[in-house]
């Protein structure tokens, strides 16, 4: 019979796949996220009928949407690497991990709320956002906590010999604290970034946002190595590794786009930003290789290459970029229809 | 055998329903009203109805919410809770078929955009271009069926894969295009049923009426569709499973074969209110509806999932887990030795292994009722023939000790009193109680396994044999471990069968 202990392609390919499309899930998610901190917390004056605030509740619910289906490929292709990980850490969360489908449903209507009820009193508005936001950051903890768990097999064995109805969360918090609030501030920070571009042209909105990618790309650097220190056994094979290049070409990176942003140059800082998020999700990718070193290694994988679907889905993939383009110009450039 | 097993307090089967019953009304519908909305939409700006327009602007809102977030999210919601209840089973999808999954990822990135701006674009589009929008949407959100049809459909109908592993051969399986074409029909009975729903809430004008008939031409086109082709996916169904589901299923069985009567009385109710009193449409005439397409729509998938036990995969993986291709493995070095997750109790890590897929102790699909008032070695015989009880369960595939080892951990959860007590039964009561937990689960009088015909109008000796042999007369036949009163009951009550028949 058939076996499935193999891989479809090789493991570069589907690393590849794995870490753009998860970059580019981070950047929806930290609009989304770092959007509705900042409209929260950011100091702006006659916050409901700021311009900029508005067109961050109008596009919510469609970056929720970008989120969700960005975030759909990323871990396809981790469960297809990383399959008796990442499964055996997620039964051992069972309930918690099952709950984030719950709370992406909630958050989704209530971003969708906020978007639709204009008329709506701004406490009421207010708590949309506050409820879609503890939502979205329970939804960021448990991923946070589940897979920082896949790279302790170790660990969920011992968990799972004691309970077995799914209702721990990784009480190794050291593992995942950092990472977690590294995660929630990155999303603030790249928040900043797009209140600076969507409020280029308001002062106000823009100094808010260049605060917030400021401040944020310090306080993250700061959570970053802070999190670099935690790593344990596996910060010496690190430090001697790629990872460790990728890392500091993110953290310049990240700096460099500040100076282009200040400088009002988006597309430069942004192309930054997200090359700052790719090397941060490589490094990570560093990390979790290392961790699982002593238990097990991608490349020992069988691979019985699909090619002919592999085919398939590139052109589907090709194909789906060219409408989505085609699309988003038809919208933009489509004209008001005759009443 | 890879993989903890998540323990949960409730029936999988509920878990999975739950989750699933949502997404499958809401995903078929997110295709079916997405065909609807473009070609109404065509139909409306060729005829100048804005009546109509301004309806079809308030369906698709209605629509993009219900069938982007908690359509969408409740099939990342199933994805999550396979992972969660049968690991191996998703593993073996997602190995085979994760270009099959990328690309239908691919054609759901166009699917949502597309929603998104056709919702928006209402306003602020041309004619033209909001249509082309529509249009895209709808063959997007077509073509993410295809692609999840053909490895749902690989679930029952794995076909020549099971000897080539070849992709294609499992994603073009025996019922690849029936099922595609009947969930096809769905689509456009949902689109047409629940947009008649929404219609049968306006003042009942003219306009109500054109609005309602026109829906109940939906409805009756998607019906068109989904009868003959159900029967044509019957057909292709090979008739081994479809046997042993008429033998050991007769509820889903039965329920699907009814189905075609459900239809009936939709196409009834369409005709009635959609085509010749389109004006009587009330709310609750079209809630009538909607409730009864989804019956409809249910049972099929019930049935589907149903005529596939003791599978998962069918020929391929037992609903457990267990891959046929170890069976052998396991049954020489034991299920224990394959298990990387143990908790120090093996008599409990078996039968999660082993039972707890299907079944808890004391709740969904509860074993007490079942070795209640038994003893060891008759649970032990019966987990040795489980792969005949009824025909939908997978054998025991462990060692002999961890069979003795599973059979004495279900003693300890069962009542250990005697039957009689239980049950406060006596005489031909307690027989016929005694019959139904010993005998019963495999020879069911007048259902599956039925021995009526040789044991009906025989003596106290004869009874007394095969009493005595019953450990004797097949390989998964447990022996008759009940005590003397037991014994006694179970013989008046075999007796009495005869007395009834004779007196016939």
């Amino acid at each position: 019979m058939p076996g499935y202990n193999f891989l479809p392609a090789p493991v570069w390919l589907i690393t590849a796949l794995h870490v753009l499309t998860l970059t580019l899930h981070f950047l929806a998610m930290n609009f989304l996220l770092g959007g509705i901190i900042i409209i929260l917390w950011g100091r702006i004056g006659d916050r409901w009928n700021n311009p900029v605030v508005k067109k961050f509740i109008r596009l919510f619910p469609t970056v929720m949407a970008v989120t969700v289906t960005l975030g759909v490929a990323p871990l396809l292709f981790l469960q297809l690497v990383f399959h008796r990980q990442v499964y055996a850490a997620s039964i051992v969360s069972g309930w918690f991990w099952l709950m984030i489908v719950a709370a992406v449903i909630a958050s989704y209507y209530l971003l969708y709320a906020t978007s639709f009820s204009q008329k709506a009193s701004s406490s009421t508005r207010r708590w949309f956002l506050v409820l879609s936001l503890v939502g979205l950051s329970y939804v960021a903890f448990v991923y946070s906590s589940v897979f920082s768990m896949t790279e302790r097999p170790d660990l969920y064995t011992a968990l799972y010999a004691g309970v077995q109805s799914g209702t721990i969360i990784n009480p190794n918090l050291g593992d995942y604290g950092l990472r977690w609030l590294h995660m929630i501030v990155g999303a603030a920070t790249v928040g900043g970034f797009f209140v600076g571009l969507l409020g280029r042209n308001d002062e106000s909105a823009f100094k808010i946002g260049k605060q917030f990618f400021l401040w944020g790309t310090i306080a993250n650097a700061v959570l970053g190595i802070a999190y670099l220190l935690t790593l344990g056994d596996i910060l010496r094979p690190f430090m001697r590794s790629a990872g460790i290049w990728l890392l500091t070409a993110g953290i310049v990176l990240a700096f460099a786009s500040l100076h282009f942003f200040f400088r009002r140059r988006f597309v430069i800082s942004g192309g930054m930003v997200l090359v700052t998020m790719l090397m941060m999700v490589l490094s990570r990718h560093y990390v979790r290789l290392l961790n699982l070193a002593p238990h097990y290694d991608p490349a020992t994988m069988p691979i019985q290459p699909q090619w002919s679907v592999f085919a398939l889905f590139l052109i589907s993939f090709l194909a789906a970029l060219a409408v989505v383009w085609y699309m988003l110009r038809l919208y933009f450039r489509g004209k008001r229809v005759p009443a | 055998m890879n993989y903890p097993f998540w323990d949960v307090g409730m029936g999988y089967g509920w878990l999975m329903a739950i989750i699933s019953v949502f997404h499958v009304f809401l995903s078929h519908f997110a295709i079916g009203g997405g065909l609807y909305l473009v070609v109404s939409e065509q139909y409306a700006r060729h005829r100048g109805d804005f009546f109509r327009l301004q309806f079809l602007e308030r369906v698709s809102k209605f629509f993009v919410l219900a069938t982007l977030v908690a359509g969408a999210l409740t099939g990342v919601g199933i994805w999550f809770i396979i992972g969660l209840l049968n690991p191996a089973a998703t593993e073996v999808l997602i190995h085979n078929f994760v270009w099959g999954w990328a690309t239908e990822w691919t054609f759901f990135v166009v699917e949502i955009l597309a929603a998104i701006l056709y919702l928006y674009g209402w306003k602020s589009m041309t004619a033209r271009n909001h249509l082309i929008l529509g249009w895209i949407y709808f063959v997007a959100a077509w073509l993410s069926l295809f692609i999840i049809n053909g490895i749902i459909t690989f679930m029952l109908t794995p076909g020549e894969w099971l000897t080539t592993g070849n992709f294609w051969d499992g994603f073009f399986n025996p019922t690849f295009w029936p099922s595609l074409v009947f969930r096809t029909g769905v689509c456009v009975m949902l689109a047409g049923i629940f947009t008649a729903m929404i219609a049968s809430r306006l003042k009942p004008d003219n306009e109500k009426a054109s609005l309602v008939r026109y829906n109940a031409w939906w409805g009756l086109a998607g019906l068109a569709l989904m009868v003959p082709s159900l029967y044509w996916y019957w057909q292709t169904i090979p008739s081994g499973i479809t046997t042993r589901a008429m033998e050991a299923m007769p509820t889903p069985i039965t329920s699907i074969l009814l189905a075609f009567w459900l239809a009936a009385g939709l196409i009834l109710l369409l005709i009635l209110f959609g085509l010749i009193l389109p004006r009587r449409m009330t709310f609750a005439a079209g809630i009538a509806l909607t409730a009864l397409a989804l019956v409809w729509f249910g049972e099929f998938e019930w049935f589907r999932e149903s005529v596939r036990k003791p599978y998962v995969i069918s020929g391929y993986m037992y609903g457990n887990g267990v891959e046929l291709a170890e069976i052998e493995a396991y049954k020489t070095d034991g299920l224990l030795a394959h298990m990387p997750y143990r908790t120090g109790n093996d008599g409990a890590d078996l039968f999660r292994r082993g039972c707890r897929s299907c079944h808890t102790i004391n709740g969904y699909k509860p074993l007490k009722p079942a070795f209640d008032g038994t003893d060891p070695e008759f649970i032990g015989g019966m987990l040795g023939g489980a792969n005949v009880i009824k025909g939908n369960m997978p054998a025991f595939c462990g060692t002999e000790r961890e069979m003795k080892l599973l059979a004495e951990y279900i003693y300890e959860q069962v009542d250990h009193r005697h039957l009689s007590e239980i049950y406060s039964l006596t005489g031909v009561a307690l027989g016929e109680k005694v019959y139904e937990v010993r005998c019963g689960r495999c020879h069911e009088i007048g259902g599956y396994g039925d021995k009526s015909a040789t044991l009906v109008g025989q003596d106290e000796d004869y009874y007394n044999l095969v009493l005595d042999m019953a450990g004797d007369l097949a390989p998964e036949m447990p022996a008759f471990t009940g005590d003397d009163t037991e014994r006694a009951a179970l013989i008046k009550y075999l007796l009495s069968l005869k007395t009834e028949d004779g007196g016939a």
